[in-house]
């Protein structure tokens, strides 16, 4: 976890972040939207059918598999506007653990998830898709230290 | 004076600048075109859905357009070849005008009205959402993912359309054939093969192509021009369309001019 007193200190670190890991990189941020003319299952699928040339039934098999540790298979063929805050912050965090040995960033997670009184549900569906990440990061603001309820390791 | 002629000047400026902007990006969307990494499994899938959105949707509407056109067409043609007494010059109306001039030409109106709006509005709000921005952040190339199967089936969905567009007409053609000249099947086929140019046709196909490839670049370009206010999307659909209409302008004086070389 990585914590910043200002926006632009936190932009400057995570550019310099996401540019040193960009091979790998699962970049969850509502700066990188899921693509609205596509449903779900093909947003996540998306990622290992243009890279890996995964044939479209083995990849939306596997996003299928995945979105059921959330249960939320029924999410599949919906589009962005019709998802809920958490779902749709679950359908980036699986396409981001779509990326191969994927170093995941949650940019600011509160602002995708406001209502959330702490860091409880990301942490829980981090989890979920620990075995395909390689690592997880998380770039936040000083003032919502509270709300992950630990500070250890986090930087200024 | 001076400032009109400065104006003229700086216009002239801008559509050059413009033009070559234009070309260069078609030159790397062509080159994208030969590259093997354009045909994995994601673009492939958004080949097949643009094929399925241009070619097989538009269905009712295209053959209640040709049957509607090949009517009109051919009944004014045969009517005026009886008057006129040119019975000889039958099959070479129906080649050289209808299958060669007049099916692309609707065909690319109805496409470029239907297909090249959309994909103009598509990557305009693909812009605006910073949904470009998605792709970039995961490595995906939006030349290889948006921009080649949109224009590869533009390309194909142009031969495949006018085709289908000329067959239609040539069978409205046969009705008509028979019901005001009395011919047989075999006479209508046997005229119009020997009216059949190999060089026409080859020229027929690369025009069909060339109008697909400018009717998806050009609004792919200026939905690109788009910027991060949604009042920037309907300016680049607008510029777009513009710009698709002057291009089909372009290539039909073109092929007409190859043609008639």
């Amino acid at each position: 976890m990585r914590f910043f007193d200002s926006e632009d200190t936190l932009q400057t670190s995570l550019d310099a972040f996401l540019a040193e890991h960009k091979t790998h990189l699962g970049l969850v941020s509502l700066e990188v939207p899921l693509i609205s003319n596509l449903p779900v299952w093909s947003n996540i699928a998306l990622i290992r059918q243009y890279h890996e040339n995964m044939p479209w039934e083995k990849a939306r098999a596997f996003v299928l598999d995945l979105l059921k540790r959330f249960d939320m298979t029924g999410i599949a063929e919906k589009r962005t506007s019709s998802l809920t805050i958490e779902e749709l912050f679950c359908a980036m965090l699986i396409r981001a653990a779509m990326v191969r040995d994927a170093v995941v960033v949650l940019d600011r997670p509160f602002r995708i998830l406001p209502d959330h009184p702490d860091s409880q549900f990301f942490t829980d569906a981090l989890r979920k898709v620990d075995d395909l990440i390689a690592e997880a990061h998380i770039f936040d603001y000083s003032r919502e230290k509270e709300r992950y309820r630990a500070t250890d390791g986090a930087e200024d | 004076m001076i400032k009109a002629i400065g104006n003229i000047g700086k216009a002239a400026m801008h559509t050059t600048s413009s033009l070559f902007d234009t070309l260069a990006f078609a030159s790397r969307v062509f080159l994208h075109l030969f590259d093997r990494r354009t045909y994995n499994s994601a673009c492939r899938m958004v080949f097949i859905h643009q094929l399925y959105f241009t070619s097989v949707q538009i269905l009712p509407l295209f053959l209640f357009v040709a049957v509607i056109f090949g009517s009109l067409i051919n009944g004014m043609a045969f009517q005026m070849i009886k008057n006129l007494g040119l019975t000889d010059y039958l099959g070479r109306l129906l080649m050289d005008f209808v299958v060669t001039e007049l099916s692309p030409f609707v065909t690319v109106l109805l496409i470029a009205l239907r297909s090249s709006s959309a994909i103009n509005a598509e990557i305009a709000v693909m812009k605006v959402n910073r949904e470009l921005n998605t792709l970039e952040r995961f490595r995906i190339d939006p030349i290889h993912y948006l921009f080649v199967p949109r224009i590869l089936n533009g390309m194909l969905s142009m031969v495949l359309l006018t085709s289908l567009f000329a067959l239609v007409v040539l069978s409205i053609g046969l009705l008509v054939s028979s019901l005001v000249f009395g011919t047989s099947v075999d006479a209508y086929i046997d005229t119009l093969l020997h009216s059949a140019d190999v060089l026409g046709i080859v020229i027929l196909l690369i025009k069909c192509a060339t109008f697909g490839f400018f009717i998806t670049m050009i609004p792919i370009r200026l939905g690109m021009n788009a910027s991060q206010d949604l009042t920037s999307i309907p300016i680049a659909v607008l510029n777009g369309m513009v710009k698709v209409f002057l291009a089909i302008i372009t290539i039909e004086v073109l092929s007409s001019i190859a043609r008639f070389i």
